[in-house]
Order: C-alpha cells, then structure tokens, then sequence
C-alpha cells in the first residue's frame, strides 16, 4: 500500500523572493492506493495532476507531508535510502516518443534495465533475452518484430506498450499512468486501458490513473476510488461510480457535463453544470489566490460564504459526506445527474 | 464586414456556400511511387451545416482537408477531380495570387495543432497584420477591430490577445486565436482540422460551443475533421467517416450514431468508454489503420480488421450505396435492405 497525507507542492520562479509568481500546484493532498488495486485522479490541465504523479513516483520533491510506501515513511530515509522503494512505483507519462531514446532498439532499451535486474537477482544473461520476450509478449507485442525496431518504426500505440513493458522489468508494484493514452487515436486507446487492467489482474500491481478523461478513468477502476483535483486541492473523493452518478461537488459535476454527449446513443444528464469560462476570469493555476473556496470564481452556485471561507475536504459541511467514502469540499453539495445515459434502442 | 475582401463574399448570414467534391484523389510520391491518400472521393458540404469528417489517424482526413483549399504540398498532389465551391467555381484548376486570396479569403483554416502553428516570434496582433496585407485588406484598423470582435466574442481580451506571444497564450486561447484567423477574412468556408485533440474536457467543450455559435452568428458551411466520434456528435449536423482515403459511411449524425451500419462506423463507436452502462461494452478496435504503402489497391480497405469480411471483400471495392438515410460502402450492408436502389451518384441526394 502507498499512501500520501498533506502532500503540499509550491514552485517558484527563481529568483522570486516575495512568492509573487509562485504556483501552488498542491495544497495538501491526500491519498491512498492499496495493495492491487486502481484510484485515479481527474482534473483538468494545470491542476497538479502530473507533480502529484511525479512524487508518487520519486521524480519531485515535495514542500510538506509524508509519503508512506509499504509502511514505511519517506521522510524518515536519506534521499539515497528511498530509491529502492520508489523504483517499485513506476511513471508511465503521455507522451510514449519521449520517454524512449529514439537512438536505442527496443531490445536495447529492455536490456540495461533487465541487466540491472538480472544481477540483483542473481540471474542469467540468458534470462535476460526470455524475460525481455515475455514482457513483451505480456504487452500484447510480438518480440520478433519489436526488438531490433526503433521508437520511430512503431505506431505510438507500440511505442506506449514497450514503455509499459519496460516500467515492467523492475516488476513494479505501482503503475502511474498519466494521461498514457492521450496521444493515441481514440479507436486504440481501450487496448492500452485494457493491458493496464490485464497488468492488474495477472501481476497484482495497483494502478495510479491520472486524466482529464473521466470516463477512460472509470474503465481503469471502476471498483476503485476517483480523486477530482482542482488547482492543487482535492474537492471530491469516493467510489468512482458515485462519484460518477452522484457528484455533489460542482467542479465534478462541470468536469462530468463537459464530456461530448454522443447524441443518437446517449443522453445528456439532466442537471449538467457549465461553469463560468475560465478565460473571463483568471487561468486555473493562477497565483492570485484569494481566501475563499478555489472554484468560487468559476461556480455557478457560489453564495457570499463561499469567496469569504475556504471548504475543506470531509468537512466542510456535514451533509453528503457519506460512510461509502465519498467526501467534498463543497459549502452548498447537492446532488446532481450530469453524466450522459444510454438512450433506449427503439 | 468592411474589409476589402468583403466584395466577394456573400452577405449577411444566409448566403454559406455549397462545397461539393467530386472524384478526388491526392497523391503522395514515395519510394513506392505515388501512392493516393484519399481516392476518388465523391462527398458534399451542403450549405450552412458543420460536417464531422471523422478516422483514425492516416485515413487521409488533413489531406482531404487541404484540398478543399488547393493546398496539398509536394510531394503530394491533387492528381484527379473537382473541388467546387459557391461563388468560386472549382479551385483545382487556380493557382497564384488568385489561389492566395481565395485561401484565408473565402476559405478559412485552422490547422491540426493550432496550438503550436502560430509563430513564436511575433504578436498575435503582427501576424494578424501581415495576413491582412497578403491580403490586399486596405483597412487595417478595421481589420484589427473586427479580431477584437470575433476574440471578445470568445471570451476573451482582444486588445491583450493582440499584443501576446504565442507562449503567453493557453492551449484554449491559441485555438481561439486560430479561429479568429481563419474568420476574420470573412470566410465563409472554415475547416478545422483536430480543434480540440490536446486540449482537456471543459476547454473542448467551450471550444466545440464557440464553433456552433460563431458557425450560426456568421452563416458558414463549416468541416469539422477529428479522430474523436463524440466530439462530431456534439457539433456535426452531417457525419462522414473516413478509412484508407475512402468515405465508407455517411449521413445526418444523429441516424449514423444511432444506427452506424458500416463496420468500421460501428467499431469507432463501440471504442468509446461510457461514463454509464456496462464498462465492458467498450472495446478497442482491433488492429491498426492502413499507412499509404498498406492500403489495398484491389477490394475494400478495411478488410484486414472486419469481422464480416467475405471472399467478395477481397477483390470488389464496395461503393457507396443508400441505406435509409445513410450512404454505406460495405457488401456485408449491401446484402441486405437496400432500401434505395441503385449505387447513388452523389450529386442528387443531399437535402
Ligand atoms: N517545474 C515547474 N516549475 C514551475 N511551475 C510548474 C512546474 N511544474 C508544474 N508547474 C505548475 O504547477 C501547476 C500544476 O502543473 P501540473 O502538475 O503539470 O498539472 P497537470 O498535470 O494537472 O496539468 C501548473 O500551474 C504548472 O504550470
Ligand atoms: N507529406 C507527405 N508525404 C508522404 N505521405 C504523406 C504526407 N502527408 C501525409 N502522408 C500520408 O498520407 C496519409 C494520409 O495522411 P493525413 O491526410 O495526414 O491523414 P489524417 O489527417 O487522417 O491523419 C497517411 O498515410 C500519411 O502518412
Ligand atoms: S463552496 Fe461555493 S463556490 Fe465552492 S464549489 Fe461549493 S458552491 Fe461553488
Ligand atoms: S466490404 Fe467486406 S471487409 Fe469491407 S467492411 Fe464490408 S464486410 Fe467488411
Ligand atoms: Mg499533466
Ligand atoms: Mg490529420
């Protein structure tokens, strides 16, 4: 299990003594992933979701909170001491061209981490070229074809599998996923989704799912817990399906309405909610910060109390924070039906 | 609607111009030879209505695109067909400064990755101007005040957007700024190539809701090309779908969502995960589209990856045949209710 509490994140700009440009990319964020299982994490661009993956994963450091893997905490090593644990967290980000050395086979870019590993584990040479065709294999590619290729002869489709199958030779037990299937045509996107849940099945290794995309979150882990971020807090937690057909957030319930209906097959939810446009007010992630909720200036439902206070998640009011799990930091929650339903076949 | 080239442009909001494309094909050179990205393509913009031009990445959407300005760059080339357009005549013959004004003029564009198409060294407002002088617009001022207009009606600050480098720019403000510039010419033409690939789900959605409006406001026909089913659903009004650099399906959005009959319509639908109902319905399709040296010359294109496919699916390219309100080109669909007849010539059906 790998769990984060208070997770804070603040960039500044060099130089920047005063904090007049820096970004809270997370405002104390908690979390929890356990043992095999899926959570994602959904908000839009700009909201935190790639820094939180990021230290999930050991790639950022972090200003304040603890992260606990296996129960032991991070803060209580030296840098040097925590790698070994965070290699079992491993970072599967968008863009499958740049994560691979466009000069390197995919043979070459299985075999130094296999080597590494072959050693550690007291294994063959020869192990290394049967565990590199097995992972591929696992991967859905065929090894014939893939190992003596460079990244720009594969479909990006190709490209993303040999970086799964590649985050797989440290046999990880976490997979963070961010946004891993953006660049791809929607048409293949289910066939990398359904790889990461085949991983899950067969290996027991949890995902971590970070995404715009709501409803590619839901097929990932559907019986697992959603996160909805929003400039660096969480506003809304719980069973992805309740969080899904019963937000009560109105930042959730924006994020689910603004997913394209498909008219002819679908319906819109009946009480969809279109926030105010970002661009009249300020850009998400923007430095002014004042004391009231973070979605006051785009919600369409916002009272005096909230540019005054700021809501806290779990506590912001009693109502709706339900025993299931699902918590919101939300002044005024009431439950709204916006995500879109099948229409009957005439 | 003071601009220079407000002369040749239909006025007021009714007069949107008919596209009709007919036997198009567009070659690229490779090592191969030529090989054609789209082929002998017959399909219609009816006048005042969004299309979607829907397929996956390679199915020859962009190139299709680009011909409908004459602007297909070696090594590719438009080796066959008409592109006509209201009030033009057929652009494939025109070349030169004529080519230049009908391009931005009449027919706006924004380019797939409008994000990054702008240039980084000069403001918004610079590009603006030079557009407006390879344009022969006299009045610049008017020029400016009418991209102020057009980005105020987006939501944005004009006078700030003017004066801003790309990088200042979101992705949502750069593709604002990519529609402005197809439209402040008074285009009544626009193509958007992949408006919205990159930019996250409230930002699509504003983006989709501008197109609708500023498509209604302004009497455009409009072509709307994405890989992305559900983002037609929300704006198209006519759905065509592309494979291998053919139309295997087309119609009215609504009748091609609700009852797709070609099994490539039928399996992009199917790729999309649903927020309600069985998560499991969703299925990826299986294989990968065609590159240009794969596409089949001999039978239908999308045979490698269907499960209908008969032996006739190897040799006999299926044409485009009228079901209900559909056209379908598939013999697994032809087999069955043909319901108009005849393979239809498509001059004559639409509304
Ligand atoms: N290395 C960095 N330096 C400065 N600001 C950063 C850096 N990385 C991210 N940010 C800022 O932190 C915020 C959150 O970014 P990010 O985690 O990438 O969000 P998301 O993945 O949700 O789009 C944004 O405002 C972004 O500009
Ligand atoms: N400049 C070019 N040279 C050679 N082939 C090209 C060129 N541009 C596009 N193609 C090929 O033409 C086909 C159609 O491409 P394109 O029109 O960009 O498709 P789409 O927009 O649907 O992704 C693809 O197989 C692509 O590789
Ligand atoms: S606390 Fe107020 S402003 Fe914030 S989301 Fe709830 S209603 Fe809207
Ligand atoms: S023509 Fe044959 S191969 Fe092509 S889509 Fe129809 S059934 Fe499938
Ligand atoms: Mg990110
Ligand atoms: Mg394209």
């Amino acid at each position: 299990m790998i769990s984060g509490t208070g997770i804070v994140k603040t960039f500044r700009q060099r130089g920047d003594v005063l904090g007049k440009n820096e970004v809270k990319a997370l405002r104390g964020v908690d979390f929890t992933i356990p043992e095999g299982g899926a959570i994602s994490f959904i908000g839009e661009s700009g909201c935190g979701k790639t820094t939180l993956g990021r230290i999930i994963a050991g790639l950022e450091t972090h200003d304040e909170g603890e992260i606990t893997i296996g129960g032991v905490a991070m803060s209580s090593l030296r840098t040097r001491a925590q790698q070994p644990h965070f290699r079992r967290i491993q970072l599967i980000h968008q863009d499958p061209y740049s994560a691979l050395n466009p000069t390197r086979t995919v043979h070459q870019a299985l075999h130094d981490p296999l080597k590494l590993r072959a050693r550690e584990t007291g294994r063959s040479s020869q192990w290394i070229y049967e565990r590199a065709e097995e992972l591929l294999g696992l991967v859905g590619l065929d090894p014939g074809y893939v190992l003596p290729r460079y990244p720009h002869q594969l479909s990006g489709g190709m490209r993303q599998r040999v970086v799964i199958a590649r985050a797989l030779t440290v046999d990880p037990d976490v997979l963070v996923a961010d946004e891993a299937v953006s660049m791809i045509d929607v048409s293949l996107r289910l066939g990398i989704l359904r790889l990461l849940r085949d991983l899950r099945e067969q290996l027991g290794v949890s995902l971590l799912y970070i995404t715009h995309d709501v409803a590619t979150a839901r097929y990932i882990g559907a019986d697992g817990d959603m996160y909805v971020i929003y400039r660096g807090q969480v506003v809304e937690s719980g069973p992805t399906e309740t969080i899904i057909n019963q937000p009560v957030h109105p930042y959730t319930q924006s994020l689910l309405s603004a997913i394209p209906v498909l008219y002819g097959v679908e319906q819109p939810g009946a009480e969809q909610v279109t926030p105010i446009d970002s661009l009249t007010t300020a850009a998400v992630g923007e430095t002014v910060d004042d004391a009231g909720c973070l979605f006051a200036p785009r919600c369409p439902f916002r009272t005096e109390r909230c540019t005054r206070e700021r809501p806290v998640l779990g506590d912001a009011v009693p109502a709706l924070q339900d025993a299931e799990g699902r918590v919101h930091a939300c002044f005024h929650p009431i439950e709204r039906q916006v995500a879109a339903t099948s229409v009957q076949a005439p | 609607m003071t601009l220079a080239t407000a002369a040749h442009a239909p006025e007021g909001g009714t007069t949107a111009p008919a596209v009709r494309i007919r036997d198009l094909t567009v070659v690229y050179k490779t090592p191969a030879g030529e090989l054609p990205a789209v082929s002998e393509i017959d399909m219609d913009l009816p006048a005042g209505t969004i299309t979607g031009l829907v397929g996956e990445s390679g199915s020859g959407k962009s190139t299709l695109a680009l011909s409908l300005l004459n602007a297909v760059q070696p090594p590719g080339r438009i080796s066959s067909g008409t592109v006509e357009i209201d009030g033009l005549g057929d652009v494939v013959p025109l070349q030169g400064d004529k080519l230049r004004r009908v391009r931005g003029g009449q027919i706006g564009y924004v380019f797939q990755a409008a994000q990054n198409s702008l240039n980084p060294l000069k403001t918004v407002g610079k590009q603006l101007l030079d557009l407006g002088r390879s344009h022969d617009v006299d009045d610049l001022r008017a020029l400016v005040s009418e991209a102020k207009e057009l980005l105020g009606r987006m939501g944005l600050d004009g006078a700030r957007v003017l004066d801003s480098y790309q990088h200042e720019l979101s992705g949502g403000m750069r593709q604002r700024v990519g529609i402005m510039l197809a439209l402040v010419l008074n285009a009544h033409v626009v193509v958007l190539d992949e408006p919205t690939t990159a930019l996250d789900m409230i930002t699509q959605a504003n983006i989709l809701e501008i197109i609708r409006n500023i498509h209604a406001e302004r009497g455009l026909t409009t072509l709307v090309i994405t890989h992305d089913i559900g983002v037609v659903a929300e704006v198209a009004d006519q759905l065509a779908v592309m494979y291998g650099g053919r139309i295997v399906e087309r119609g009215p959005v609504r009748s091609v969502l609700g009852e797709p009959r070609h099994p490539y319509t039928q399996g992009l639908i199917r790729a999309i995960p649903r927020l309600t109902g069985d998560i499991d319905q969703a299925r990826a399709l299986p294989g990968r589209p065609p590159t240009l040296g794969t596409i089949p010359e001999r039978g239908c294109v999308f045979r490698d990856r269907c499960e209908l496919r008969m032996s006739v699916c190897d040799t006999v390219e299926p044409v485009l045949e009228r079901h209900a309100d559909q056209l379908v080109a598939c013999h697994a669909v032809a087999g069955q209710e043909p319901d108009g007849g005849a393979p239809t010539d498509d001059g004559q059906e639409q509304t």
